[in-house]
């Protein structure tokens, strides 16, 4: 879906989201959070958004017609850190693992990535080949994407965590990680980083009723004291972390 | 204040977090979330789950602790031209005083507000406002350690009567009633038959508990005489003065700010042109209009 928001395009950074309102009714009440999938053009006027229909939500969101509008509020939260540029040395390996529907986020920074001369590699998985989308725009932006299905229908059959794994646990340099996905993902991706001492940010989902910090909801488990964990807000705080802050 | 339409604790952080998406000094005033003697973490993942026209949320009265408002939140707001009112909890009457007593005096605090609704764990955890005694006995104490500033007490509604508790908090010395908090209640996840809350129960609002709330301020008006602050649903200019209607002095926009930060000025300004409209010449000729039905006493529910 592609929004007219100018305002959000020109300060949209990777990793950002914005909260949608689906439609003018009142149940389902609460906006939706989505990523900004991309910024498309130089003239930056407009931010498209890529959603899977899962619920009543996106459901009354695919219902929208085009010169509808919609109340979008962005861009908001902190995107993604870019990698860092090693002076003199090779630029890291920079590696995407995406699963489902966290794909949406990718498009945005790979394009981001491309200006910068960034190679990246996107390992991505999903329950099937039907659920796997925007191959080919990753493809013409250079990226080599290396895919996996839980049935086995394309590419490795299992998670994308076992694409991943391989890449970290040789002796080269290390690679730089950009994760988003479902939490077991985020949870399996983080742990296998942190393991082997990757950099590694992830993009965390969560039930976000407002967005802007104030309702105190959306918060995840980060690493606390002897009193327990202490929470961050996904919304104002992330929704990118880096691996070894959160206890997904 | 300038306006009767005011944010409701909870869901309006600490005032500023709000700057870029409101005028603080458009709306009649806001509350801040609930303050605690010491700060609190809150509870874990997951906190809030979408309901029928609604949400439940248990987040656990996390807060900065009373201290770090006073001196990193308040400043802030004292040269914002609304009014500014400190929600107030603890787990023990005895938190509930200290916190007054702190916020007592605070230059640019205009209100403190009880919140009820908080599990008395000397008391096995049962919520002070079920309870019109312990009520009473909170609200007097509350009222000796913070005697200059107007004293708001925020009502549960998760009691058998309303009234009998908007009477213990008058009998108690509260100045302002507000209701109604969350109502209890609960959601599940049917494939995995476990609770969506991490906390299990949690607090319901938005339009879904409306007309319980409407109701509430109705009957409440009718028998205690004290100002009230309704809320409960509210996300219209008509659903404001509907309360208005049903008896309230001013009301509170909750829930509905997550779904649009400029709600409170969008219903203030809703209700100033709707009088202009009318020609009603004071917002306050509205308080409490309601045209009951002539006859018999009407309120037996018969099914």
């Amino acid at each position: 879906m592609t929004l007219e928001a100018p305002g959000i395009a020109r300060a949209a950074r990777p990793g950002q989201f914005v909260m949608l309102q689906v439609h003018d009714g009142r149940d389902p009440l609460l906006r939706r959070p989505m990523s900004v999938c991309r910024v498309p053009g130089a003239a930056r006027r407009r931010v498209q958004i890529l959603y899977k229909v899962v619920g009543e939500g996106t459901r009354l969101l695919s219902r929208q017609r085009v010169g509808g509008r919609l109340a979008a509020l962005g861009p908001l939260g902190y995107g993604f850190r870019q990698p860092a540029r090693r002076r003199g040395a090779a630029q890291a390996q920079v590696l995407l693992v995406a699963g489902g529907v966290g794909i949406a986020i990718f498009p945005f920074l790979a394009d981001a990535l491309h200006r910068r001369g960034v190679r990246p590699v996107l390992l991505y998985g999903a329950r099937t080949a039907r659920d796997l989308v925007a191959l080919e725009m990753f493809r013409s932006r250079g990226l080599a994407v290396r895919l996996a299905t839980e049935d086995g229908s394309r590419g490795a059959r299992g998670f994308v965590t076992a694409l991943l794994d391989p890449l970290l646990r040789g002796d080269g340099p290390r690679p730089e990680i950009y994760a988003c996905g479902p939490t077991s993902m985020l949870r399996a991706v983080g742990a296998l980083a942190v393991q082997t001492g990757t950099p590694c940010q992830l993009a965390l989902e969560s039930q976000m009723p407002c967005g802007i910090g104030v309702c105190l909801g959306c918060v995840v488990a980060c690493p606390g004291d002897a009193a327990g964990p202490v929470y961050r807000r996904v919304c104002t705080e992330g929704p990118v972390f880096e691996a070894k802050t959160v206890r997904v | 204040m300038k306006n009767p339409v005011m944010a409701a604790s909870g869901t309006f952080g600490y005032g500023t977090e709000f700057d870029s998406y409101l005028d603080l000094s458009e709306i009649g005033g806001f509350v801040t979330k609930g303050l605690s003697l010491r700060p609190r973490r809150g509870n874990a993942p997951p906190r809030t789950c979408e309901t029928a026209c609604g949400m439940l949320n248990a987040i656990g009265l996390a807060n900065v602790g009373v201290e770090a408002f006073l001196e990193e939140k308040l400043p802030a707001l004292r040269d914002k031209d609304t009014k500014v009112v400190a929600n107030v909890f603890g787990e023990s009457q005895d938190e509930y005083v200290a916190v007054a007593r702190r916020l007592n005096g605070a230059r640019g605090l205009h209100a403190i507000e009880l919140n009820l609704s908080c599990p008395n764990t000397e008391r096995g955890g049962m919520a002070f406002g079920t309870s019109p005694p312990v009520i009473r006995e909170v609200v007097q104490a509350v009222r000796r350690a913070a005697p200059d500033l107007p004293l708001i007490v925020k009502l549960t509604p998760n009691i058998t009567d309303i009234a009998e508790a908007a009477r213990a908090a008058r009998d108690g010395g509260a100045d302002i009633l507000s209701l109604v908090n969350t109502f209890l209640g609960m959601a599940i996840d049917l494939e995995s038959r476990r609770p969506v809350l991490d906390n299990v129960v949690g607090g319901l609002s938005g339009p879904a508990i409306k007309p319980l709330a409407l109701y509430m301020v109705h009957r409440v008006f009718k028998e205690v005489d004290l100002p009230i602050i309704g809320m409960g649903g509210i996300s219209t200019t008509k659903d404001a003065l509907e309360f208005m209607v049903a008896g309230s002095t001013a009301v509170q926009i909750g829930t509905a700010n997550f779904v649009e930060p400029a709600a409170p000025i969008i219903v203030a300004r809703g209700v100033r042109d709707w009088c202009r409209e009318r020609g009603v010449a004071a917002v306050r000729d509205v308080i409490g209009t309601l045209r009951l039905p002539q006859g018999p006493e009407r309120g037996a529910v018969a099914g």
